[in-house]
């Protein structure tokens, strides 16, 4: 069941800078660039790096440090998002924006990217860390983060919910939708597939 | 592909704008109002000069939401293969002429942050379609027109009903004044840029847009006239059975439509790819914006509408 053979589904590859890029800007979602993230012969100083470091204690880094091998640390996810806003709303053409981490982080930097007028064509993205998804329940439009497995209740209406593949880049989220719609209370035991 | 019968225009007004550009000005010839036609659209008029036909695109520079008349400009070009002359010297008020409803292969991008326009000379005409709709959409723009010294007061003067700032410029100094290199880095993510004038005026934006991280997506060129005419050269249509001798300042595709046998074709500017026809024999000499480096080189493939023979012959599979 987890390959629903849904083509939303996101595929990722390995990050190499674009060359037709001028300026390359990666955010990871944590301490440091994992190297799986990056493709063979790839270094992270190829790239400008923001990384999180979820404490509050990161060293101070000079805000206009805006060149490859510079790396910006942030306490929080929230943080980096809330500067990579600013940041993108005064650049120029030219830049290509990286993310490497879960996929909830990706596809909220992609909105973010989005919002900021870059295309898909400018944008690359690396999954690595939990397969746990952020999902959205369809019926109630609550949003529920970290689910692993194939079926579960939802938050905001206790509707059991079967988690698809289908995948919203706008919601940054996998759909998910009642299961015993039709016959009700006919809920399958759920799976842990998402790890 | 055109959609539709072809539109029966009546020429209303001809007002000489320079020496060499003309605009004129085409109402329904049977009454009514025209279909609205698309931002950055452009119209193909049949002229007929004698027992001559040719088939000639033009940009409306007319609001979209005009539809009591379409506008076009018109240049007079030196070496012209017979469409500008006709239209300057012998098409006068009251005219009938037969129009194929507008199209657009040079729409404004809905997603762009800001649209950034560079004209140079005639190419200023399908800019001008959008400066009305980018103004009704509230889009953040800036235009840019290279000109001739003399021409910069007339396209001022075409540009004067839009300019309420800093974002339309009539540069008059030559290319070579013109920063393209510092506007093109300064502009904010999302922007698109579109292009419409000379060959080497449009390969200058590309090239030094994508050197500067452009993607390719957010690059738009309009061609235009690029069929310039050569050495005739004979053409073999081996599916119709006949054979047709391209003159000097006719095109194939003009050749074609001359013997009767209905090609396709949609921008006659070798931009879109409509008119593509398989190539048996011969060499071609490719001319147009469409094909890939990789299928001129395959020689394949023949765009009709600007590209010609290189030698005598060429076999189609038409």
């Amino acid at each position: 069941m987890s390959d629903q053979g849904i083509k939303s589904r996101p595929r990722y590859h390995p990050i190499a800078p674009d060359p037709q890029g001028r300026h390359h800007l990666l955010v990871v979602d944590g301490p440091d660039v994992p190297v799986e993230a990056l493709a063979e012969g790839v270094t992270p100083s190829a790239f400008e790096v923001w990384t999180v470091a979820r404490k509050s204690a990161v060293p101070a880094s000079p805000a206009m440090d805006e060149q490859a091998g510079a790396v910006r640390v942030f306490r929080a996810v929230p943080h980096l998002f809330s500067a990579l806003e600013e940041r993108l709303a005064r650049e120029t053409m030219g830049l290509r924006l990286y993310a490497a981490g879960t996929e909830p982080f990706l596809w909220d930097a992609y909105g973010i990217g989005a919002r900021a007028g870059l295309s898909p064509q400018e944008m690359a993205f690396a999954h690595v860390g939990t397969q746990a998804r952020r999902i959205f329940c369809v019926h109630c439009r609550t949003v529920m983060e970290g689910v692993t497995t194939s079926i579960t209740t939802c938050a905001g209406c206790g509707a059991p919910l079967f988690v698809r593949d289908h995948f919203s880049r706008r919601l940054a989220a996998f759909m998910a939708v009642q299961i015993d719609a039709e016959v009700p209370g006919e809920v399958p035991q759920a799976e842990e597939l998402y790890s | 592909m055109t959609a539709g019968a072809p539109l029966q225009v009546r020429v209303r007004d001809i007002v000489e704008l320079a020496p060499s550009l003309k605009r004129f000005s085409f109402e329904p010839a049977h009454g009514g109002l025209f279909p609205t036609p698309p931002a950055g659209g452009h119209v193909m008029l049949t002229l007929r000069d004698g027992a001559r036909v040719m088939k000639n695109a033009y940009s409306l520079v007319s609001p979209p939401m005009e539809r009591a008349r379409y506008d076009i400009i018109v240049r007079l070009v030196a070496q012209s293969r017979g469409g500008s002359d006709f239209l300057h010297r012998k098409v006068a008020p009251g005219d009938v002429l037969e129009m194929a409803r507008p199209v657009s292969l040079f729409p404004l991008a809905s997603s762009a942050k800001k649209h950034l326009l560079i004209g140079g000379g005639i190419g200023i005409t399908p800019l001008l379609s959008f400066l009305p709709e980018m103004k009704a959409r509230g889009a953040r723009f800036e235009l840019h027109q290279l000109a001739t010294g003399e021409e910069v007061p007339v396209f001022e003067r075409l540009l004067a009903p839009y300019a309420t700032g800093e974002e339309i410029r009539v540069h008059g100094g030559g290319r070579a004044a013109f920063d393209l290199a510092g506007l093109l880095s300064r502009q904010p993510l999302g922007t698109h840029v579109y292009v419409c004038g000379p060959h080497a005026l449009m390969d200058a934006v590309t090239g030094t847009a994508a050197a500067l991280g452009w993607p390719r997506g957010k690059i738009h060129k309009e061609s235009f006239g690029g069929a310039t005419g050569g050495l005739p050269f004979r053409a073999v249509l081996r599916r119709s059975g006949i054979e047709v001798e391209v003159g000097e300042t006719q095109t194939l595709l003009e050749a074609i439509e001359a013997a009767g046998v209905a090609a396709p074709c949609l921008c006659r500017g070798g931009a879109c790819g409509e008119c593509v026809t398989p190539v048996i024999e011969g060499e071609v000499d490719h001319r147009d914006d469409f094909l890939s480096a990789e299928e001129k080189a395959g020689g394949k493939v023949v765009m009709t509408c600007v590209s010609r023979a290189r030698g005598p012959r060429l076999v189609l599979d038409l």
